[in-house]
């Protein structure tokens, strides 16, 4: 059977997520993964698969450890509209691989394509609990990520989403 | 140079020209379920090949045939690097096969899309 793992597998995979978050899918070689993740090349095949084999499971471990925790909040928070003006105006990067994997790998891959639909549908719901109207979640959610894709591109996000919010809850629509 | 194509459920590795002899083998047939991914990976040529069981080791030249290390048996088929891909496998006698296609993204694309069907 070989020798046993020498790595800590979640350690690697956390490295890996990291890596994936910061860099297009095809920007990061095996060459890349193997320099940053310390691990042989041979042991990253053989427990991973291939390099779409360490990305799915990079992306599987973001969204229930960075994304998930951040939606539980929403969820379970006696103030809804403070918690998603707060997600409204954070400058946090704990999107960046979900913002990553819906633009570049949901279209070509359809694992990805149906894990990030699943969350995506959660952070509506999510979102929705602090509208007057659960329509308009989906064009909230998309104000999310479109606002942490503008604040990945340079400067700081401005508060137009805290003035969205406003004008939909007191036009209570 | 290697023609990798999905025949049904099984995925079909012809060794093409000359490479033939220096790998001393012709085809390789793995049946999908058996195929665990495939990674472009131009750098996997700097790697150890460990012991040449069986084929043909020019550094910068050609690797072709069967190498042992780390206790799994590989199987190369490489010139060119650039188009280096790897193929994981379990339960075959090769853990992986690496091998030079014509199309690395294609190739790629195709076994994944065919092991995930």
């Amino acid at each position: 059977m070989g020798r046993p793992r020498a790595f800590d597998e979640t350690e690697v995979i956390r490295a890996a997520a990291e890596l994936f978050a910061s860099r297009a899918y095809d920007g990061v070689s095996v060459d890349d993964l193997v320099t940053t993740l310390g691990v042989h090349r041979n042991s990253l095949y053989k427990v991973f698969g291939s390099k779409r084999g360490l990305y799915l499971a990079a992306l599987r471990w973001y969204l229930a450890e960075r994304v998930s925790p951040v939606l539980a909040e929403l969820r379970t928070t006696a103030d809804p509209a403070a918690g998603l003006q707060a997600l409204l105006t954070s400058d946090r990067d704990d999107l960046d691989l979900l913002i990553l994997a819906v633009v570049e790998r949901a279209p070509a891959d359809q694992e990805v394509a149906d894990l990030v639909a699943g969350v995506l549908r959660e952070v509506d719901a999510a979102v929705a609990r602090a509208l007057p109207a659960e329509a308009i979640a989906p064009a909230l959610t998309a104000t999310i990520l479109g606002l942490r894709l503008r604040a990945r591109a340079g400067g700081t996000a401005p508060d137009a989403g805290t003035v969205l919010l406003h004008h939909i809850q007191s036009s209570g629509t | 140079m290697a023609q990798v194509g999905i025949d049904g459920a099984t995925l079909v590795v012809e060794i093409e020209g000359m490479d033939k002899l220096w790998a001393l083998k012709s085809r390789l047939e793995i049946p999908l379920a058996n195929v665990r991914g495939a990674t472009a990976d131009p750098g996997v040529i700097s790697e150890s090949k460990g012991i040449r069981t069986a084929g043909t080791h020019m550094p910068g030249v050609i690797t072709a045939g069967t190498f042992r290390v780390d206790g799994e048996r590989i199987f190369w088929d490489v010139r060119d690097p650039a188009k280096a891909v790897v193929i994981e496998l379990r339960d075959e006698r090769y853990a992986r096969l690496i091998v030079q296609v014509d199309d690395p993204r294609t190739t790629v694309g195709a076994i994944e899309r065919a092991i995930h069907a």
